[in-house]
């Protein structure tokens, strides 16, 4: 859409941060109602940005920025959610940085399309969402294991709850948090095993790409044999099901998510060749979504 | 306004005394049954709490109230107690004190716990009994239904229930429902059987917790209090494998020595725990638990020490409320004795109105006769000019009785204008 930049839902997301941010001190009659309306316009933004995407010639996670706008996408509008469904609680000042951060991450990387031209449509969009929930799991269990690690100490430190600063009970951020945890090893699973069988569709006997050598892939089954060790460790061990030590294991499952994605911002187009090529229009030919040229700024 | 109360409160009578003279439900339904027996006719609410006991009373029309020793009589005739037993424990209140009074009651203002939200729901179903039973009347209606919204606007508009102020209050809903998220599956071991650990159980009962178990050296007391919450009782010797078991720990014995020391909690009870949540709440002094024990992964201990400091601030923040809260009563009260005033100059102004109305009709009718015949618009204009200047004379003394009623009792002003314009009683 015409006059929406990334800078538009950027600025009202960090309007309300700075709101909610603002709210541990003081806080006026129309603080959450001011909160709420920025959020919201940023999200509208946030939407009709994607949209105008969406309706290009470019598939909607066709490409490393659309892919982490989308993800920011989603958690803002879990946000939202939380921001209704529990009113009070001080989600925005734990969501709404790691928002921020996607979206500068996306400003400072490419929209040039993944390289997979010639894969099924049906793995390429399998392929993406799995890894977009997963991201999405993994930040809400980073998220649930922050929270957790603070209202513990808190409870620890006999600190009583301030009504500007409520968090979920330890029960239920530790739920989450296991939740989160299981429900993303299955994602990362599932999003590194169908990324396999695209490469393989996708290459057939092209030489040019090695799977082993892409260094989102290797960071990606660096977080996958993570999330498999804290699964088994979690199903042995009954004292890490549940408590710091889940919070602690989403916390480090973040840290791989973080490493995935600057490799992912940093690499550029995953996917398209790992070995240099002498011969531009074969690489040209070998990207996803047939408009290789397609870089918004 | 002729209400009277008679009652003990926490105020001026020890627990013994609120005992003695406290009503269960029941007895409240025999007591306002047998008033109505005695004073037809005489409206009656019994308010019995623990820590207060109040009877108010209101004549209905003529009748004059009954004296405070007829309701103290009837207090303690109702628990067969010698009058002069109990006369020098209770509080008489008349009129304007005793509306001014049970609007201050319900609105948690003259509360042990100042602010504690129970005393609400006790007024309406003191009130609420009472018309079941029908010993309620106009006056007790009026005085009951105004303290209800009265006590109402005071929670809304202020912040005094929010910040509570009870050991028991804070623990549970400060401390144990930031650890857990709901409580009706969880396992709630009480060790000892005294008072705290009575409140304790009742506000965890409030939050959904249904599994209790009690253990307790004595296993006489302990018995009450698993019968007052069906509750299991353990025998002393598993005390370890109860706080294995256990997500809720209540301690209030009166043992000299922790009865679980660290490394106890380490060899017989983490273990098995699994590092497992478990919420401790120490209430004894000497405290039972070894308080390096709050260090261990998953356990939360709170003592006395750490939750009175909550209280404290708690209290302080509601003291802040309690002037905005008194001009509410006291705006309320104000309004509400000012209109009951009025009330009673109504008949007054209805006859003086009805007078008037009869000299105006009887003039129009002789004037209409000496006139020629009118046409009907002059006919109209003459009736109107009668109506306006009949409600013209009338708004004056009208207004100034609204105005009497507003500062206070009417009485002079009400006999004078009787006595100019020659109405009679």
């Amino acid at each position: 859409m015409p006059g929406i930049t990334l800078l538009c839902f950027a600025a009202s997301y960090s309007v309300a941060f700075a709101i909610e941010l603002a709210g541990l001190w003081v806080r006026f009659g129309w603080h959450r109602v001011a909160m709420i309306g920025m959020a919201i316009a940023g999200l509208v933004a946030h939407s009709l940005y994607l949209a105008s995407i969406a309706a290009g010639d470019v598939a909607i996670l066709s490409s490393p920025a659309n892919w982490m706008l989308v993800v920011a996408w989603v958690l803002a509008a879990l946000y939202l959610w939380v921001v209704f469904a529990a009113p009070g609680s001080a989600m925005g000042l734990f969501v709404l940085p790691l928002v921020l951060g996607l979206i500068a991450l996306a400003k400072n990387t490419t929209y040039q399309p993944f390289a997979d031209a010639n894969a099924p449509q049906f793995w390429n969009w399998l392929h993406g969402s799995l890894l977009l929930l997963a991201t999405v799991a993994v930040c809400v269990g980073f998220l649930a294991g922050l929270m957790y690690l603070i209202q513990s100490w808190r409870l620890k430190h006999k600190l009583p709850p301030s009504p500007r600063f409520r968090l979920p009970s330890l029960e239920k951020l530790a739920r989450t948090n296991s939740r989160s945890l299981g429900i993303s090893a299955v994602l990362v699973a599932g999003g590194f095993f169908s990324g396999v069988v695209l490469s393989r569709l996708k290459d057939g006997g092209n030489t040019d790409y090695h799977l082993l050598a892409d260094p989102v892939v290797l960071s990606l089954l660096g977080m996958l044999l993570w999330l498999v060790v804290a699964e088994i460790f979690r199903l042995a061990y009954p004292a890490a099901r549940q408590g710091r030590k889940v919070a602690y294991m989403t916390l480090a499952s973040f840290g791989f998510l973080v490493i995935t994605l600057l490799t992912f911002a940093m690499t550029g187009a995953h996917g398209g060749p790992t070995v240099p090529s002498d011969n531009p229009d074969r690489e040209s030919t070998s990207m996803h979504g047939a408009n290789p040229t397609k870089v918004r700024p | 306004m002729k209400l009277r109360m008679v009652g003990c409160s926490h105020h001026g009578s020890n627990v013994a005394m609120r005992e003695r003279l406290a009503f269960t439900p029941d007895e409240a339904a025999s007591a306002l049954t047998a008033w109505r027996e005695s004073h037809p006719g005489v409206e009656a609410v019994l308010l019995s709490t623990c820590n207060r006991v109040e009877l108010y009373s209101a004549s209905n029309g003529d009748q004059p109230v009954p004296q405070g020793s007829a309701l103290a009589e009837h207090l303690a005739t109702c628990h067969a107690l010698p009058v002069d037993e109990i006369s020098e424990q209770l509080v008489t209140l008349d009129g304007d004190a005793v509306v001014e009074h049970l609007f201050h009651v319900a609105a948690s203002l003259d509360s042990m716990v100042v602010g504690e939200p129970q005393i609400l729901s006790q007024v309406k179903q003191a009130y609420e009994l009472a018309c079941r039973l029908g010993s309620a009347g106009p006056h007790t209606h009026g005085c009951f239904q105004a303290a209800l919204r009265v006590a109402r606007r005071v929670a809304s508009e202020t912040a005094l229930h929010r910040h509570r102020v009870s050991i028991p209050s804070v623990a549970i809903a400060d401390f144990a429902s930031n650890v857990f998220e709901r409580f009706d599956d969880k396992q709630v071991l009480v060790i000892g059987a005294g008072e705290m650990a009575d409140e304790t159980l009742r506000y965890l009962h409030d939050e959904g917790a249904r599994q209790f178990t009690i253990i307790n050296r004595s296993p006489e007391r302990s018995k009450a209090l698993a019968q007052q919450w069906d509750a299991d009782i353990a025998a002393w010797g598993d005390l370890h494998q109860e706080l294995v078991r256990a997500d809720l720990v209540i301690s209030t014995t009166a043992a000299s020595q922790p009865l679980v020391t660290l490394d106890n909690f380490r060899e017989k009870i983490a273990g098995q725990r699994q590092q497992r949540p478990l919420f401790l709440l120490d209430l004894a002094m000497p405290r039972d638990f070894d308080p390096a024990i709050g260090d261990e992964i998953g356990t939360y201990l709170y003592s006395i020490d750490d939750l009175a400091a909550a209280c404290d601030r708690n209290r302080k923040r509601r003291e802040k409320e309690l002037p905005l809260a008194e001009a509410i009563i006291a705006e309320e009260t104000q309004q509400f004795l000012a209109e009951a005033r009025l009330r009673t100059t109504s008949p007054l102004i209805s006859q003086l109105r009805d007078e008037w109305n009869l000299i105006k009709q009887a003039e129009l009718a002789r004037l209409m006769h000496k006139l020629d015949p009118l046409d009907e618009q002059a006919a109209n204009e003459i009736t109107r000019f009668a109506d306006r200047l009949v409600n013209k004379l009338l708004h004056p003394p009208m207004q100034s009785l609204r105005d009497e009623a507003a500062s206070g009792k009417p009485t002079g002003l009400f006999e004078a204008l009787r006595r100019l314009l020659q109405l009679k009683e």
